[in-house]
């Protein structure tokens, strides 16, 4: 009886989720005649099936949770490493570029940083589906915002309307943990949204598997007064730090600064790269490779001459 | 979680023309943490037969020394080296003895027998032995093996084609599992000598 | 205890199966391959061993399904209906990014209750380029080189990573990896990878097709010479102007 309730009497989950069968309401964006977004519904908001069982949300664990269950058929990649900092020269955000699958990596060319418009990006971190969709759906939304403000939006509020979207799914199983970064009036902002509803504002944050790695580099290295090019350095040495550590993190780093006039993408580096060789010929840069085993050849006990 | 996965690691085992190849990763982890990329799996049992144990470390460790003393006094016992079969049934009936409560680690044997024949071997945990004729693996990286292997083994390497195919097998597989990898070795036994090499591959 | 006292029994509902399968697809310069096996297994049992898992959308963009092939068949289905929509409203077909795009949207809007498929579409962009879309099963995409998905994916992927992408191989001085491979290497390469999956996978084998698609005014000579090769370009006038699409059948073992 409880389950038959807690249908009519639902709590959770506000946002436009009806038990229609919104599949077979065809609107006019379907027909290809308003470009963009699909399932764009005629109030502007995406709507979405539901299974049909008493606990839907139980349901999307059963199938999708692979931390709970291994076995589980639908596999969402997880694992990563994402960090952004403020600093006095703007926004530095680096990521890696690793996706897996359980033990399997899916992929190792991911871009989980997200170019939401020319002054904002966003990072990936927990469900990349939710991530991409979700951030790109932002991007219409502070377009949106120009269109009928005249004025770019400020990132504390496309941040907060981020954290709004996702608090309405609260409980259903979204799982985003993002950074989002930009300038505005204010100057370099910074705040972080996950799916459990939290919004931050803050200087520096790392999110992922391998954030304890990345933020050991950070935290050691961090200064407000950092020139560009060390903070840029900061960055990616702090995400090779967590590739190497972090069995679900690596591949490549993607390093983006923010400043006055927008983001600016700086480059990718092998992870594998740094660890022998570095950044190659990068300001900021100390020559040599990354690796303990690279700068400290020969030094190390195994390397040193026995006594006999 | 599974615990032969708890600490990650691969082997992969190849025959050739009068030479067999046998080659693992460097990593141990305590699940996602890369703790150490230095940490031995292939063993030599003689100057001909080499051990490969990816699995739990410390049933690695263990099983390395239980080997060791055992090879040993069969060894001194009938005053003679071990043949390749003959170890790889003692390493079987050593993991059955523990059929109910076993050593979590799957080995891969690989040696020149009695007028160099190749030899290569592989059990599951409780000591089912599998002697195939091509290539053997084992590990977290072990599928990823099978369809590498499959791809590029031909029959009648020579001792420089194997290790390249060995090698180009084991790293390519250990680069997309996330328990393997952080350096490899590789051991080429041919009849006059054994070639060791330590690959530089990805450290992530 | 009377019947009508007790609690209801409650089943879990599970509207879910593994199909089994692989697919895979690869980009080149100026065309792309998709291909996949054309078994559907359940468990141990073999339900067909006919039963395609890649589809012609447009003469330029072709879709490969693979995991639970009821979801997978309806998820193709509705994808051609909103293609056809489109041709009905712009009277053009619609192009291979914006497919992609539309993939996503579509997966999505079931977050809450997935389609149990992994997709690859791959095809010609409107630059003339191959290219290939991945996507998981909630509308995460990426364009690659060259993807393999389903049950042998983990056999398939790193062999590919190394012969495609040359990973893990050092270029001779002065002569680096080329970006792209030429077709008929490529076929070779998809052929290999699908014996290979076959030999070592319980899941895979049966039948293999290949879909090949060739930009604009590209010749079709390799395939001409090969055997099993049928033309299966739609428009007419294509033949001279358009793209080109092909399938290319080989049988694989059924043991």
């Amino acid at each position: 009886m409880n389950s038959i309730a807690s249908r009519f009497a639902s709590t959770s989950a506000s946002a436009a989720i009806s038990r229609d069968e919104e599949e077979n309401q065809v609107a006019a964006s379907m027909w290809g005649s308003t470009g963009g977004f699909g399932n764009l519904g005629q109030v502007g908001i995406p709507s979405f099936e539901i299974p049909r069982v008493p606990d839907p949300t139980n349901f999307l664990r059963m199938h999708t949770d692979d931390r709970n269950d291994p076995s589980c058929r639908i596999k969402i990649q997880h694992g990563t490493t994402t960090l952004a900092f403020r600093f006095q020269g703007g926004i530095i955000v680096a990521v890696d570029s690793r996706a897996t699958a359980g033990s399997y990596i899916a992929s190792g060319t991911v871009k989980k940083v997200i170019e939401i418009n020319k002054y904002l990006l966003g990072t990936m971190a927990g469900g990349a589906a939710d991530c991409q969709y979700w951030e790109t759906y932002l991007g219409i939304q502070c377009r949106l915002h120009e269109l009928r403000n005249r004025e770019r939006i400020s990132v504390a509020a496309a941040s907060k309307y981020l954290s709004n979207l996702v608090y309405g799914y609260k409980g259903m199983g979204l799982s985003m943990g993002t950074m989002i970064a930009g300038w505005d009036k204010t100057g370099p902002a910074l705040f972080y949204v996950d799916s459990d509803g939290q919004r931050l504002k803050g200087d520096l944050f790392s999110v992922g598997s391998g954030s304890t790695f990345a933020y050991g580099v950070l935290d050691a290295g961090y200064r407000w007064d950092l020139s560009e090019e060390e903070a840029q350095e900061l960055g990616r040495r702090a995400i090779y730090a967590a590739g190497h550590r972090d069995a679900f993190s690596g591949n490549t780093v993607n390093l983006y600064h923010v400043k006055e006039d927008g983001w600016k993408f700086i480059g990718n580096y092998d992870v594998t790269t740094l660890h022998y060789e570095g950044p190659g010929n990068v300001p900021g840069a100390v020559p040599g490779g990354y690796g303990y085993d690279v700068r400290t050849e020969g030094l190390h006990s195994r390397g040193a001459a026995t006594v006999a | 979680m599974s615990i032969m996965s708890y600490n990650g690691g691969s082997v992969v085992a190849m025959v050739g023309k009068n030479c067999v190849a046998i080659a693992s990763d460097l990593r141990l982890g305590s699940q996602a943490l890369t703790v150490a990329t230095d940490f031995q799996k292939i063993f030599p049992v003689t100057d001909r037969i080499f051990l490969g144990l990816p699995g739990l470390a410390t049933d690695v460790l263990t099983l390395k020394e239980r080997f060791r003393f055992r090879v040993n006094m069969y060894t001194i016992k009938e005053e003679r080296e071990i043949e390749p079969e003959t170890f790889a049934h003692l390493v079987s009936s050593t993991l059955y003895e523990r059929r109910f409560g076993p050593y979590f680690v799957e080995p891969v044997i690989a040696g020149l027998g009695k007028d160099n024949k190749p030899f290569i071997a592989a059990t599951d945990l409780i000591g089912c032995l599998t002697l195939p004729k091509d290539f053997a693996v084992s590990g977290t990286a072990s599928d990823k093996m099978f369809g590498v292997a499959e791809g590029l083994w031909e029959p009648d390497l020579e001792p420089e084609d194997l290790f390249e195919t060995i090698s180009q097998t084991l790293m390519n597989a250990v680069d997309r599992d996330a328990y393997s990898g952080w350096g490899a070795i590789v051991h080429v036994i041919t009849p006059d000598k054994v070639i060791t090499r330590t690959l530089k591959s990805r450290m992530d | 205890m009377s019947p009508s006292a007790q609690a209801p029994i409650r089943h879990d509902f599970n509207p879910y199966t593994e199909n089994g399968g692989t697919i895979l697809a690869i980009a080149g310069a100026d065309f792309a391959v998709i291909a996949g096996d054309t078994r559907q297994s359940e468990g141990y049992n073999i339900q067909t061993r006919y039963a395609p898992k890649v589809f012609r959308l447009t003469d330029k963009a072709v879709l490969a399904v693979n995991g639970f092939a009821a979801d997978g068949n309806m998820f193709v289905k509705k994808v051609k209906q909103r293609l056809e929509w489109y041709r009905h409203a712009h009277a053009k077909d619609m192009p291979l990014h914006a497919i992609a795009r539309l993939i996503q949207t579509m997966l999505y809007a079931k977050r809450f209750f997935p389609y149990y498929v992994y997709n690859i579409l791959g095809g010609i962009e409107e630059d003339g380029t191959g290219a290939v879309y991945s996507f998981d099963p909630v509308g995460s995409y990426e364009r690659e080189a060259c993807r393999a998905a389903g049950a042998a994916q983990s056999l398939v992927q790193p062999f590919l990573d190394n012969q495609i992408y040359f990973k893990n191989q050092q270029a001779a001085p002065g002569s680096p990896h080329p970006a792209h491979l030429p077709l008929n290497q490529v076929l070779a390469l998809v052929t290999d990878s699908f014996t290979s999956a076959t030999e070592r996978h319980i899941e895979v084998g049966d039948g293999l097709e290949i879909y090949i698609v060739l930009a604009k005014g590209r010749n079709s000579n390799e395939l001409e010479s090969l055997k099993g090769v049928a033309e299966v370009t739609t428009a007419s006038e294509a033949i001279a102007t358009g793209e080109r699409l092909f399938v290319l059948r080989r049988e694989l073992k059924k043991d």
